[in-house]
């Protein structure tokens, strides 16, 4: 007698960046199909960006995301400086950490109070969480703010920043600018240690990655620093490649039933990026005093636990704090907002590290600087096979619970990802059919 | 919208997003009110970051415009509202960031402790929100009338004008 089929359906996720849906058949036998469903419409970026000169790359990708404007950014001016060949040192490269770390704390602190953070108190939203824990929402503001505060003055604005440029920035900030927030940045830290020692009281589900389940996990990897802007593409297997190789090792493609293509380690298949991570193939690189409270709470890496993740984000908020402050402490303003540059044609390649993940950009330019081709992979394609093989693997273990109870931990084993579908579905790739061979 | 202590000056905020048609009237009259209002006023276009926006109106006095979709209101009528007082709806969107709306903006900010002193909103009915820059003739001769009540209210409810106009 055949097994009766089930279907768990999620026709709207929520809490999510995006528009997507989730389908999952399973039966007394296990889970028989797992599908991510986008169906945001794709927004044609890459094809946008033909044409356009080299310079408007960082502001025209920014706009992808309005979370994470400044991964964007990021990628799109080292890939031009590596077709330029120039590369931003001193004061300059510090300057696009610290709005790295801008960054990384208001996106995260997003995620954490307003979308994750409520599924482990068993509240449907933030606004419900708030009558409860007041506290914990308005300490997750401030800091968000300090995380604004940083993004405003270097970026120019909060949301799709206008400062950055290829070489640098329009305008450097003056000493006594960035002076002027390390109070609010070392208010803000202490918030963020709180937030620390609160996120590991969060009651996780019990259950873990192991052995054939453990995921790749792919990150950046640098000598000297937890990594942001910079470094080789590494691997918990053994990947360690430069951005210029990464489309020797990764492919992208379609899936009927997602406007995002699936990006998979050729002959390896899915992979983990993001936090988790990071912090797993970075753990060392830390600040000492990041590392010394994660110690405390008995919080090491690797972190094996997605549910866990919002303790690791919670962590690289510290530690952006922890970077932000030593940078603006050693801080002397540039002479120059930026390096001199100079079109050729040439081919660029990048990778950073977005609040979500790894962000891979790819641009050709011709000799006048004009972009004739560009290729973006956004953290949340990476991890869309992951999280469907999570669900594949974490389902069976609470087959017991009842059906509203299992359809809820699907979408928080989503969350945990937090994943931005609108920054999944920029691509663009198109079918031809002229009769005689299909083309793409 | 009664009288409360105002610590200057009046925090002008617009929502909306000027490439959705008549969803631009916020920023419209924002930018037209600056026009009228000069440093009188602070400004802030916000094109939807409502955590944003909790930081800073706190224990301001805040004048907010945007637009709205009401079947009970003709197209082109001017509502005001005590955004403390009156009740909002609730966004039709619950599934992101995104779908944080004004009126979870409020339950929030009175959860968290982060409310402006006041909160007088002018909203105007709209029936346009797709793809577009043009507003309706008929919301742009509601967002002129607007203009000229906020001006009325602001320097009413502060005492005596505050009026710098540049025109």
């Amino acid at each position: 007698m055949a097994a009766q089929r089930k279907t768990i359906k999620v026709d709207y996720l929520a809490r999510v960046e995006g528009e997507g849906a989730l389908h999952i058949d399973y039966d007394d036998s296990g889970i028989q199909e797992v599908k991510l469903k986008i169906f945001e419409p794709p927004r044609f970026f890459e094809a946008l960006l033909a044409g356009r000169s080299y310079l408007e790359a960082p502001d025209i990708t920014a706009r992808i995301c309005g979370i994470c404007p400044v991964a964007y950014q990021m990628s799109a001016v080292h890939a031009m400086e590596d077709a330029l060949g120039i590369k931003p040192t001193g004061a300059l490269r510090e300057l696009r950490r610290l709005l790295y770390c801008g960054e990384w704390i208001e996106s995260h602190m997003l995620h954490i109070s307003m979308l994750h953070a409520s599924d482990f108190l068993g509240y449907p939203n933030a606004v419900a969480m708030a009558k409860d824990h007041p506290k914990v929402v308005k300490n997750a503001l401030e800091i968000k703010k300090a995380g604004n505060a940083l993004v405003r003055l270097i970026g120019g604005r909060e949301v799709h920043p206008i400062n950055v440029r290829v070489g640098g920035f329009y305008k450097a900030p003056s000493t006594n600018a960035l002076l002027s927030l390390q109070q609010q940045l070392e208010a803000a830290r202490s918030l963020a240690e709180q937030l620390v020692c609160w996120s590991a009281t969060l009651p996780f589900p019990d259950y873990e990655w192991r052995g054939e389940d453990l995921y790749e996990f792919v990150a950046l990897k640098h000598p000297e620093e937890y990594p942001m802007n910079e470094g080789r593409i590494t691997s918990s297997r053994g990947l360690d490649i430069s951005s210029q190789e990464y489309e020797n090792h990764f492919v992208e493609e379609h899936v009927a039933y997602s406007t995002a293509l699936h990006c998979t380690l050729k002959a390896r298949g899915s992979y983990l990026v993001g936090p988790i991570a990071r912090f797993n193939l970075n753990y060392e690189k830390l600040s000492p005093r990041v590392r010394q409270l994660a110690e405390t709470l008995n919080f090491k890496a690797p972190c094996i636990n997605p549910f866990q993740s919002i303790l690791v984000r919670s962590l690289e908020v510290l530690y952006a704090f922890d970077e932000a402050l030593r940078i603006i402490g050693d801080y002397v303003m540039p002479e120059e907002p930026h390096l001199h540059t100079k079109p050729r044609a040439a081919s660029g390649y990048a990778a950073t590290e977005a609040p979500r993940g790894l962000l891979y950009h790819r641009y050709d330019i011709d000799k006048t600087g004009k972009i004739s081709a560009a290729k973006i992979v956004a953290p949340t394609s990476q991890n869309q096979k992951t999280i469907e093989d999570d669900l594949r693997l974490m389902l069976p273990r609470f087959m017991h619970f009842p059906e509203d109870k299992l359809r809820g931990l699907c979408e928080r084993a989503i969350r945990n990802y937090d994943p931005c579908i609108s920054c999944s579905t920029h691509f663009l790739q198109l079918h031809f059919n002229d009769g005689n061979a299909e083309k793409t | 919208m009664g009288m409360r202590k105002k610590p200057n000056p009046w925090l002008l905020v617009s929502l909306g997003n000027p490439l959705r048609s008549d969803d631009g009237v916020g920023p419209f009259l924002l930018q037209r009110l600056r026009q009228q209002l000069g440093h009188s006023v602070e400004y802030l276009e916000s094109g939807g970051d409502i955590l944003h926006l909790l930081a800073r109106w706190k224990d301001r006095w805040v004048c907010l415009v945007d637009a709205m979709i009401s079947d009970r209101h003709t197209v082109g009528e001017v509502i005001s509202l005590d955004g403390l007082q009156d009740p909002l709806s609730p966004s039709l969107c619950s599934t992101s960031s995104h779908g944080f709306g004004l009126a979870e903006a409020i339950t929030m900010g009175k959860l968290i402790d982060s409310l402006p002193i006041r909160l007088d909103i002018f909203a105007i009915n709209s029936e346009n929100l797709a793809k577009g820059e043009k507003l309706s003739p008929t919301v742009v001769k509601a967002a002129l009338q607007a203009e000229q009540l906020i001006i009325a209210h602001l320097s009413a409810v502060s005492g005596g004008p505050q009026c710098t106009s540049r025109a």
